[in-house]
């Protein structure tokens, strides 16, 4: 048998990875700020408070946060716009290229396929993006909207209130802090498995942080773009020899298993904390 | 204390004879060569004077019994000895009299045995063992009022022999006016007296089981014992303030400066003009007819514990204090951000009952000087958030999303039931899928872990 050298493309730019490790710091600040207020009667969010100096500390982290928020909510926004401007499509021409971003039929047969497989049917030849990382996308998306919105009403109340009745107050508290807890149960939990945990990449996928995955891995994992990219030529452009560094690879591990370790101990709390009370807010 | 500072003059004509024989007895006789006090318990024997025995003679017969009366002098003779002192049970007691101090106390004028009457002997030596002193017998209305004290009758009852008596508190010696720095009844002296027993493992709480709870430690931390130990403040409230003297009753008494009934008029001694706009308010029995139990100061304040109401410890307290009384307005209060806030570190700072109910003005909303009547609210939301404005002021502090509260805000049980919605449907969706997945998962990583092994095999077969 002879050995190949192995070939690299790049799955996540410079960009985009950065734009992640953005979604992941301030992500993990707000949902343990802000869980420590939701569920302040609780050991852990008293604890939180007083070793971070308080809970105006948090609340100024938890604001921090929110304008980093803003920042990577307007920095993908700009990098959609170039990416249509580069494709030369029409508007609703990238938002439902068949390839792209936004959830279609194939996604839903795909679905389907993907449920056969896990009682023992063919595995379904994915593209570029699977529905569930397509649907990781869109509940970014609609939850920055969603409680960002409800959150600048909050840090705002006397200003938004000129325009709206007090009582949307109360209703922005009911939406910021639910939503919040739909995201980081999400992100927690499902975003965790199906990305890291599940037992193909446990502990850890290093994609988002090197940025490349091997040809071989892309063949088996995403088959149907791996034959677009072989069908366009473009998969001759893109490969490289490089591997990801060794350095970078190894701060990904830890620091990637850092992050995932911390959520999964927040969502534990926050599960426990829901038991005993059974009444969030 | 004012039976102190008057002092009635003794009742018995003893003192007229012995100062009388004072005067006949010159300091000489009762000193030996070198100065030293000897014991002579016939002072009035003056065999010395032969220029007096008329004057002897007349003044034993106006004090009949009373001739061989003992001065100060004499008992000194033996008990100014510091060392002298007497065993009993096991226990050492001394028997030294400070003349020095004793001197300048209230009794000063007053002689040895005119309340250790026993001592007055015709022999060399008196009783070994002389009966208690009988206060009474000069202090008779202190003594009718201690006498139906808790720590007169009630003690009595509850606790035995262990009765407090008058020398547990006033010493026995070293009674000074209680203006005097020296008196153990002086304000900057009165906690560690009375503390005496009042603490844990002392007596009152040993055997008349008074639960003491840090007692005298919680009055050197609060506002009162700040006031007193950091500052000096002898006007603060020391234990007598609040609980009287010599008529002290237990808060269980109707009579008793302590009772609930009574607490008010108590505070109302110094604090007369939080009292006056207590009695306006709805907590008062004057504007409120309830058979509900009404607060009185110690309900929000507390009693040995009492702080300075603009102190953390004080403000992160208010909403259990009300609480108390108004269980389901806490608990919503505690589900909204100024509770939540409240309850970590550095939350003192967030908004408590009294900061928009106000405390001892408060008034319901109904009220025109309420402050969260609608006329009063912005201004009183103001206060924290400067930019308050009507529409502002009409955020919901107390409202919940909960069944309960469904006819109330029924736009908030509706958001809160569809974002449940969201969330359970999206969890349950991606739950099953992923709950469905690991099975998979764990079968093809076992399978390729299987072709691996398989394949290597087959390297080493060929090489």
């Amino acid at each position: 048998m002879t050995r190949k050298t192995t070939q690299y493309v790049e799955r996540f730019s410079v960009v985009q990875r950065f734009i992640h490790l953005l979604v992941i710091l301030s992500f993990l600040t707000l949902a343990v700020t802000g869980m420590a207020l939701k569920f302040a009667m609780e050991g852990w969010a008293q604890w939180i408070a007083l070793s971070s100096g308080g809970f105006v500390v948090l609340g100024a982290l938890h604001r921090f946060c929110a304008v980093v928020t803003f920042f990577y909510f307007f920095l993908t926004l700009i990098l959609l716009y170039e990416k249509w401007h580069e494709s030369g499509k029409s508007l609703l021409g990238f938002i439902f290229d068949p390839e792209g971003l936004m959830p279609n039929l194939n996604d839903l047969k795909e679905m389907v396929g993907t449920v056969k497989w896990f009682f023992g049917g063919p595995k379904p030849s994915y593209g570029r993006w699977t529905y569930w990382e397509k649907f990781d996308f869109i509940a970014v998306f609609w939850g920055v909207a969603v409680i960002g919105t409800s959150g600048l009403f909050l840090w705002f109340p006397e200003q938004f209130s000129r325009f709206f009745p007090g009582y949307w107050i109360n209703i922005a508290t009911i939406i910021h802090s639910d939503e919040a807890l739909l995201a980081a149960g999400f992100i927690f939990t499902i975003h965790f498995y199906n990305t890291h945990l599940r037992p193909d990449k446990f502990p850890l996928d290093p994609v988002i942080f090197v940025g490349s995955i091997t040809v071989e891995e892309l063949k088996h994992e995403r088959p149907r773009e791996y034959a677009q990219l072989v069908a366009s030529g473009r998969l001759e452009k893109m490969v490289t020899k490089r591997a990801p560094v060794a350095w970078l690879r190894r701060m990904a591990t830890i620091f990637g298993l850092f992050v995932v370790s911390t959520g999964s101990v927040l969502i534990v709390a926050i599960v426990v904390a829901m038991i005993k009370h059974f009444s969030p807010h | 204390m004012n039976a102190f500072k008057n002092l009635p003059a003794s009742k018995s004509s003893t003192p007229t004879c012995r100062d009388l024989s004072s005067l006949a007895a010159t300091q000489s006789r009762n000193r030996d060569a070198v100065g030293k006090p000897v014991w002579r318990p016939r002072a009035c024997s003056v065999a010395d004077m032969k220029y007096l025995p008329w004057l002897l003679l007349v003044l034993c017969l106006l004090c009949p019994g009373q001739v061989a009366a003992l001065t100060n002098d004499d008992c000194l003779g033996c008990h100014g000895d510091p060392e002298l002192s007497v065993t009993r049970q096991g226990k050492t007691i001394s028997l030294f009299v400070d003349e020095e101090v004793y001197k300048h106390t209230v009794h000063a004028e007053n002689g040895c045995v005119s309340c250790h009457v026993e001592a007055e002997v015709d022999g060399d030596e008196h009783p070994s063992r002389l009966a208690s002193v009988k206060c009474y017998e000069c202090h008779e209305e202190a003594d009718a009022v201690y006498q139906q004290s808790a720590h007169g009758a009630g003690a009595l009852l509850e606790c035995g022999s262990f009765v407090p008596v008058c020398k547990d508190c006033h010493s026995t010696h070293a009674i000074f006016p209680s203006g005097d720095k020296r008196s153990t009844t002086y304000p900057l002296n009165l906690p560690s007296t009375c503390s005496k027993c009042h603490r844990q493992g002392a007596k009152a709480s040993e055997k008349c089981h008074i639960a003491e709870n840090n007692m005298p430690d919680n009055y050197v931390m609060s506002i009162h014992g700040k006031g007193l130990y950091e500052d000096g403040l002898v006007v603060t409230a020391v234990c007598t303030s609040c609980h009287r003297h010599h008529d002290i009753q237990r808060a269980s008494v109707a009579t008793s400066s302590v009772n609930r009934e009574n607490v008010l008029e108590t505070c109302n001694q110094c604090h007369v003009g939080i009292v006056a706009k207590f009695r306006k308010s709805v907590h008062s029995p004057l504007v409120t007819k309830t058979d509900k139990r009404l607060p009185v100061c110690v309900d929000c304040h507390s009693s040995h514990t009492i702080s300075r109401v603009s102190q953390k410890d004080f403000r992160l307290t208010i909403g259990e204090q009300c609480g108390n009384c108004h269980e389901r307005h806490t608990e919503t209060y505690f589900e909204t951000y100024h509770g939540r806030a409240s309850m970590l570190w550095g939350g003192e700072k967030t908004a408590k009952c009294s900061d928009c109910h106000g405390s001892h003005d408060i008034m319901p909303a109904s009220d025109p000087s309420s402050k969260i009547n609608s006329a009063n609210i912005v201004e009183t939301c103001a206060k924290c958030h400067p930019n308050s404005n009507p529409s502002f002021a009409t955020y919901l502090p107390h409202a919940t999303h909960g069944a309960r509260d469904k006819e109330k805000y029924p736009y908030l049980y509706y958001t809160f039931m569809a974002m449940t919605g969201l969330l359970v449907g999206t969890f349950s969706f991606f739950g099953i899928h992923t709950l469905m997945w690991i099975p998979r998962g764990i079968i093809e990583r076992l399978n390729s872990m299987a072709r691996k092994r398989k394949h290597r095999g087959a390297g080493e077969r060929r090489e």
